[in-house]
C-alpha cells in the first residue's frame, strides 16, 4: 500500500530526528512569507505560537516521549475558528481587531496535541460566499493558476495545503465551503457528519448547517485529522457522540462496495467535468464496485430551501454586531439607532448584506409559512430521500462543482448565479451527512476536478475507505502536485 | 353605564438556581458589574448554550403547583430584536411550545385565575442611564426566568394583588424562586382592558410593562381603568398599545412609536435540542415538591386553629412552615407556638435574608417540650415567653431555666389548703356563690391563681372549691 | 416583488441602512434572490415535522456554579468602557 499521507511521513522525520520541529516550522514560516503574497491565503501569520509549540514539541521527542500523530504538524486554521489571544476577523472588516478570549474547542483538542499553529487563513466574508472573494483582505488564489479563485469560503485553507503553505487546514463547511475550494484546488475537503465535531468557538453562519472538517492533501491525513476531532464536546449541545474512528479502517477492500449515481446531479455539469468524474467511476468500477443509477428530484429544491433556512439563521447570528462589545463601531453618530446601523452597514459587505436582508425576509410577519416553515418541511424531504437512497447503496458518487474554478472577480456578476454553482454540495448540509471531495483528473483546462463521495450519517469509516481506495488506485494520474512551498 | 375591570397578568420571575440558564456563571444578586460574566452570556461570536437541568425542573414544579399540564415535548425558540441589553440581539425563549399549559390559582373568594402558560427564558442585562449615555452590566443577563401568563380573568385591583401574593407564597414556599418584587425577581406586565358591565366581549387592551411593586400596580391600573373608561364614554376607541406607568405623576402614557416594533422573528433555537419531559421525570419532580402549599395554608387554619394572616406567614417559608409543624403538632396550644415564633423569633432577624435561613438556637423539638408544658398547666404564659428568650439567647433547653419549683405545679394537699385560705380570705364571693350566684366563684378562683403565682390548675381549683364550698 | 419601501422596511428590521443611491440596485438583487427562493413553492411539501437534525433531545447541564471571566478579560475588546461597565455614549 503506497503512502501518500503527509502527516504520517513528517511524523517519522521528527521521530527518526532527521529533522527537528523547529526547523520544519522554520520551512514553513519561510515558504509562506515568500510565497502568500501571490496566493494571499493566509490572512494572519502567528510565528511566535508556532516556534512556541515546536520548541515544546522537540523537547518532549528528545525526551522521548510518546505523542499523538498529529504532534509537530504545521497547520492552519479558518479565520472563523475563536483563538484566546489571536486575532479573529472572519475576514470582515466588523470583526477587525477582535481578541477572542476563549478556544474554540477543537483548536484546544489540536492545541493539546501539539500541532503547530502557523496561521489563520483566507475565507469569503462570515462564511459568505463561493470563492473567497467577498474577503475584505481580498480573495485568496487557486495555486494551479493564479488568475483563478481558490474557492470558498475556505479558499485560505486550500490555497495553503495546496500551494504546500501548510500540512492540513482546518475549514468550516456549511453549504459547500470546505468540498468546493478542495475541489477547484486538486486536495482533498471531509465534511463530517452534523454533530461529529464540535461548533463550539466556530463562529456562527448558520449553526444547523456548519461543520468543521480537514483539508488535506490526502484521504489518510484527512482521516487522522477527523479522528483527532470528532469528539462529543459537553459545550455544544448539537455534539454528538456517535462519530467513529475512520484511520483504522482505512485499506478495507471494496469489492462490492454499492456506489448510487444520482441522476439529478449530473445534469448542468460541465462536459469536461463529467468526463472526469466518469474516468473515476470507471476506476470504481475496475475495484470491484457496484455502481447503481438512481433517482433524486428533491434535489433540485435543495439550493433555495438552503439559503432561506442558513440565511434565517445567518440573520440571527449575526444580529449581535452592533460596536458595543467588541469588533467595529461607527466613528460618528446622533443615537443609539444611528450607530447600530452605520456600524452594521460600514461593517459588513455587499454579500453579507443580502443575506442577512434575506433572513429577515424570509422570517418576517407574513412569510414565515411560506418560506422559512415550507424550507424546512422541504429539508425533511432531503433527508428522508437520502434515507431511502442508503437502503440501496453504501456510498453515493456526486460532482462536487459542475464546473473548475472560476476565473477572478466572477462573483461580481450575479448573486443567484454564483448560488447556483452550489447545487451538489448543499443538499449534504440540508440533510447533515458526511462528505468528501477528492481529486479525479482536470479539466479541459488543466484545472482540478473533485469527486464527492456522500455517506449515510457517521459513516465516516467507509465513506473514507471508499475514497481511500481510489486513491490508491488512481493518485499519480489525478494529483497534480505544486512545485512551491515547502517540498519535503 | 357601569364598566368591568378586566385584567390579566404576564410575571416574569427569576428562578433561584445556582446557575444562569445557559451558561455556569452565579445568578448571585449583586456584585460588581461584569462580574459574573462568561463568554457565553455575552454573547461573544462561537459560543453556545446548554440548558441548565435545575431551570427545566423548577419550572415543571411550577407547572405542578399551579396545576398546568406539562408538555412532553417542548423546544426553545430565538425572539429577535434589538436592544443593549441582549448580548446575542435575540433572547432565546419558547413560543409555541411553552413546558407547561392551562393550570390555575385560586383566589380566597373561590374564583380560578386561569394559567394560559409557564414557559423558561434568559433575562437580559441591566443598564443604567446617566447623562445621556449607557452603562450596560451584564451580570443579570442570562438569569432564569419563568413566564407565567395568566386569562384576562382578574377583576378587581384587590383580585390582581391577591393572585400576586398567591404566586409569591407558592413559588417561595416550593423554594423556586424567592419572588422579591423590590429586588426584581418577580416582575409585572399588566394588560387591562375595560367593558360594560354584562357584555361578554373583551374590550381592547393596553398593557403596562414592568411594574415592580403593589403599589404602583394599584395606582396605574386604577388610571388605566378611568383613562379608558372615559375614552368609551366619549365615544372614543381604545389604541391597542403598551404603555409605561411614571411613578411621579401617576398615569400611565403612551410609550413612543418603536418602528416595526414587534416583528420577533420567531423561530426554533437551532444550537438547542428538543425537551422531552417524560412521565418519570415529571412524576419524580412532584415526588420531591411539598404538599401544596394552598392546601397547608387551610390545614394551618382548620387544624391549627390559626387565623389566616399568621398562616400565610409560615408557610411564605418552607423551612419555618415545617417548623412551625413539627413545634405544634400534637399539642393544644399551637396558637402560643405560632406567636413564639411569628413575635419572638422573627423578631431576632435582621432582614430577609436572615428569615430565609431562619437559623435559631431552639430546635422545633425543645419548642415543642416548652408548649407542652403550657398544655399540661405546669407553666404560665408570660413564663413561656421569658423561657423562650433566654432558650434563644443560649440555646440551652426549657429545663435550665424553669426550675423545680416552676414545675412541680401545686401538691393536692397544698392546693386545698389554699382553697380554703382564699375562701375564707373571699367570705362576700363565697355568700354570692352559695346564694346562687355561680360565677361568683371565678373571683376565688382568681384568688387562689393569684396566690399560687399562676402554678394551680384552674379547673382542679374549681373542683376543689365547688367541693369545699358545698353546703 | 418587493418595493423599495419593503426593503427598506427590512432593513430597518435588520439594522442596516441603505443610502438612496444604493436602493434600487439593492432592490432589484432582492428581488432576484427572492425569486430564487420562491421556487420552493413550485413543489409541495407535507409537515415533516422536521425536528433537529440530530434527533437529539434532552441535552442538560448540572446547576453547578463555575467561576466567572475576570472583568478585564470581559470588556477586553470593548470600544468603550467606563468603571466596569459597557458604555455607548449618546453620540459622537
Amino acid at each position: 500500500m503506497e503512502q501518500h499521507g503527509l502527516i504520517q511521513k513528517i511524523g517519522k522525520l521528527l521521530r527518526s530526528g532527521e529533522i527537528s520541529c523547529t526547523e520544519l516550522t522554520k520551512q514553513y514560516l519561510e515558504a509562506i512569507r515568500r510565497e502568500n503574497g501571490r496566493l494571499n491565503a493566509y490572512v494572519k501569520l502567528t510565528p511566535e505560537t508556532a516556534l512556541q509549540t515546536a520548541a515544546e514539541v522537540d523537547r518532549k521527542l528528545a525526551a522521548k516521549e510518546e505523542l499523538p500523530p498529529l504532534a509537530g504538524i504545521p497547520m492552519t486554521l479558518k479565520d472563523n475558528f475563536s483563538t484566546k489571544g489571536i486575532e479573529t476577523t472572519c475576514c470582515s472588516k466588523i470583526l477587525k481587531g477582535y481578541v477572542p478570549i476563549y478556544d474554540a474547542t477543537v483548536w484546544s483538542i489540536l492545541k493539546k496535541q501539539g500541532t503547530v499553529l502557523l496561521g489563520k487563513t483566507n475565507m469569503d466574508e462570515f462564511a459568505m460566499g463561493s470563492s473567497c472573494e467577498t474577503s475584505c483582505f481580498g480573495g485568496a488564489k487557486n495555486p494551479h493558476n493564479t488568475e483563478r479563485v481558490a474557492g470558498g469560503s475556505s479558499g485560505g485553507a486550500a490555497a495553503a495545503v495546496a500551494g504546500n503553505l501548510a500540512v492540513f487546514g482546518l475549514g468550516s463547511d456549511t453549504g459547500g465551503s470546505i468540498r468546493q475550494p478542495a475541489s477547484f484546488c486538486g486536495i482533498v475537503g471531509l465534511k463530517p457528519t452534523y454533530g461529529a465535531v464540535s461548533r463550539f468557538g466556530l463562529i456562527a453562519y448558520a449553526s444547523s448547517f456548519d461543520q468543521i472538517g480537514p483539508l488535506t492533501q490526502s484521504v489518510e491525513d484527512a482521516a487522522l485529522v477527523y479522528d483527532a476531532i470528532a469528539q462529543h464536546d459537553p459545550m455544544d449541545s448539537t455534539s454528538s457522540n456517535r462519530a467513529l474512528p475512520a484511520f483504522s479502517s482505512l485499506g478495507k477492500e471494496i469489492r462490492g462496495l454499492k456506489i448510487g449515481i444520482p441522476k439529478e446531479y449530473y445534469d448542468g455539469v460541465r462536459e469536461d467535468v463529467k468526463a472526469a468524474l466518469f474516468g473515476a467511476l470507471k476506476v470504481y468500477e475496475s475495484l470491484g464496485a457496484e455502481l447503481v443509477e438512481f433517482s433524486m428530484p428533491s434535489v433540485k429544491y435543495s439550493l433555495p430551501a438552503y439559503y432561506i433556512l442558513a440565511c434565517a439563521e445567518a440573520s440571527s447570528n449575526l444580529g449581535r454586531y452592533d460596536g458595543i462589545r467588541y469588533g467595529y463601531r461607527t466613528e460618528h453618530y446622533t443615537d443609539r439607532n444611528d450607530m447600530i446601523c452605520k456600524t452594521r452597514s460600514e461593517g459588513f459587505g455587499a454579500e453579507v448584506k443580502r443575506r442577512i436582508l434575506l433572513g429577515t425576509y424570509v422570517l418576517s410577519a407574513g412569510y414565515y409559512d411560506a418560506y422559512y416553515k415550507k424550507a424546512q418541511n422541504l429539508r425533511g424531504t432531503v433527508v428522508k430521500a437520502f434515507e431511502d437512497a442508503f437502503a440501496h447503496c453504501d456510498v453515493i458518487a456526486a460532482p462536487t462543482v459542475p464546473t473548475t474554478a472560476f476565473p477572478l472577480n466572477f462573483t461580481a456578476q450575479d448573486a443567484v448565479e454564483t448560488y447556483l454553482t452550489d447545487i451538489c454540495t448543499v443538499p449534504v448540509n440540508i440533510a447533515g451527512l458526511p462528505g468528501v471531495s477528492i481529486p479525479c483528473g482536470f479539466g479541459s483546462d488543466s484545472m482540478p476536478v473533485g469527486l464527492q463521495l456522500i455517506g449515510a450519517r457517521f459513516s465516516e469509516p467507509t465513506l473514507l475507505n471508499a475514497a481511500f481506495q481510489y486513491e490508491q488506485a488512481a493518485r499519480d494520474d489525478v494529483f497534480q502536485a505544486v512545485e512551491t512551498g515547502v517540498r519535503l | 353605564m357601569n364598566y368591568e375591570l378586566v385584567c390579566g397578568l404576564e410575571t416574569h420571575v427569576e428562578l433561584a438556581t445556582k446557575t444562569k440558564i445557559f451558561c455556569s456563571c452565579s445568578t448571585e444578586f449583586g456584585g460588581e458589574p461584569n462580574t459574573h460574566c462568561c463568554p457565553i452570556c455575552i454573547g461573544l461570536p462561537g459560543t453556545l448554550p446548554k440548558l441548565n437541568k435545575a431551570v427545566v425542573e423548577y419550572a415543571v414544579a411550577a407547572g405542578l403547583v399551579t396545576h398546568c399540564k406539562i408538555s412532553p415535548v417542548s423546544k426553545m425558540d430565538r425572539k429577535n430584536y434589538v436592544y443593549p441589553d441582549l448580548p446575542k440581539a435575540y433572547q432565546i425563549s419558547q413560543y409555541d411550545m411553552p413546558l407547561c399549559k392551562n393550570g390555575w390559582v385560586e383566589l380566597s373568594n373561590g374564583r380560578r385565575i386561569r394559567l394560559n402558560r409557564i414557559h423558561i427564558e434568559e433575562d437580559a442585562g441591566k443598564l443604567v442611564h446617566d447623562r445621556g449615555n449607557t452603562y450596560i452590566d451584564y451580570n443579570r443577563g442570562g438569569v432564569p426566568l419563568i413566564e407565567i401568563v395568566s386569562e384576562p380573568d382578574l377583576r378587581s385591583i384587590d383580585e390582581v394583588q391577591e393572585y400576586v401574593e398567591t404566586l409569591q407564597m407558592i413559588l417561595r414556599y416550593i423554594g423556586v424562586s424567592d419572588c422579591k418584587m423590590q429586588e426584581g425577581s418577580l416582575r409585572c406586565d399588566v394588560n387591562v382592558s375595560v367593558r360594560p358591565e354584562g357584555q361578554e366581549a373583551f374590550g381592547t387592551r393596553a398593557e403596562i410593562k414592568n411594574m415592580n411593586s403593589f403599589t404602583h400596580m394599584a395606582k396605574a391600573i386604577a388610571y388605566e381603568f378611568d383613562r379608558q373608561t372615559d375614552l368609551l364614554m366619549s365615544g372614543e376607541e381604545v389604541v391597542q398599545e403598551t404603555r409605561r406607568y411614571d411613578e411621579g405623576t401617576g398615569c400611565t402614557e403612551g410609550m413612543r412609536d418603536k418602528e416595526d416594533a414587534d416583528d420577533y422573528r420567531y423561530f426554533r433555537e437551532p444550537d438547542l435540542v428538543t425537551i422531552r419531559v417524560t412521565d418519570e421525570m415529571r412524576e419524580s419532580i412532584r415526588a420531591k415538591m411539598p404538599e401544596d402549599p394552598q392546601k397547608r395554608l387551610a390545614r394551618f387554619v382548620a387544624d391549627y386553629g390559626l387565623p389566616e394572616a399568621d398562616a400565610r406567614q409560615l408557610i411564605e417559608h418552607r423551612r419555618i412552615a415545617d417548623y412551625f409543624e413539627a413545634a405544634a403538632k400534637g399539642t393544644k396550644n399551637s396558637r402560643t407556638a405560632a406567636n413564639c415564633i411569628l413575635e419572638q423569633m422573627f423578631a431576632r432577624f435582621g432582614s430577609e435574608a436572615e428569615k430565609d435561613r431562619f437559623e435559631v438556637a431552639v430546635s422545633p423539638a425543645q419548642l415543642h417540650d416548652l408548649i407542652l408544658l403550657l398544655d399540661a398547666g405546669k407553666i404560665r404564659k408570660n413564663l413561656i415567653k421569658s423561657t423562650l428568650e433566654k432558650m434563644l439567647d443560649s440555646g440551652k433547653p426549657a429545663s435550665d431555666f424553669l426550675s423545680e419549683k416552676d414545675l412541680a405545679g401545686i401538691s393536692a394537699e397544698d392546693l386545698r389548703a389554699v382553697c380554703r385560705k382564699a375562701a375564707e380570705e373571699n367570705a362576700a364571693a363565697v355568700a354570692d356563690y352559695r346564694a346562687g350566684k355561680k360565677k361568683a366563684l371565678g373571683a376565688i378562683v382568681g384568688a387562689v391563681m393569684k396566690a399560687t403565682k399562676g402554678r394551680a390548675n384552674p379547673q382542679e381549683t374549681q373542683k376543689i372549691l365547688t367541693e369545699l364550698l358545698k353546703g | 416583488m418587493v418595493s423599495n419601501e419593503d426593503i427598506l422596511k427590512i432593513a430597518r428590521l435588520a439594522k442596516l441602512s441603505v443610502k438612496p443611491e444604493e436602493l434600487d440596485g439593492l432592490t432589484k438583487d432582492m428581488n432576484g434572490i427572492i425569486e430564487f427562493a420562491n421556487t420552493i413553492n413550485k413543489v409541495s411539501a407535507e409537515d415533516t415535522g422536521f425536528d433537529n437534525i440530530n434527533n437529539l433531545s434532552n441535552v442538560f447541564r448540572e446547576d453547578t456554579v463555575v467561576p466567572s471571566y475576570d472583568r478585564e478579560e470581559i470588556l477586553k475588546n470593548a470600544p468603550e468602557e467606563e468603571d466596569g461597565y459597557f458604555l455607548l455614549r449618546r453620540r459622537r
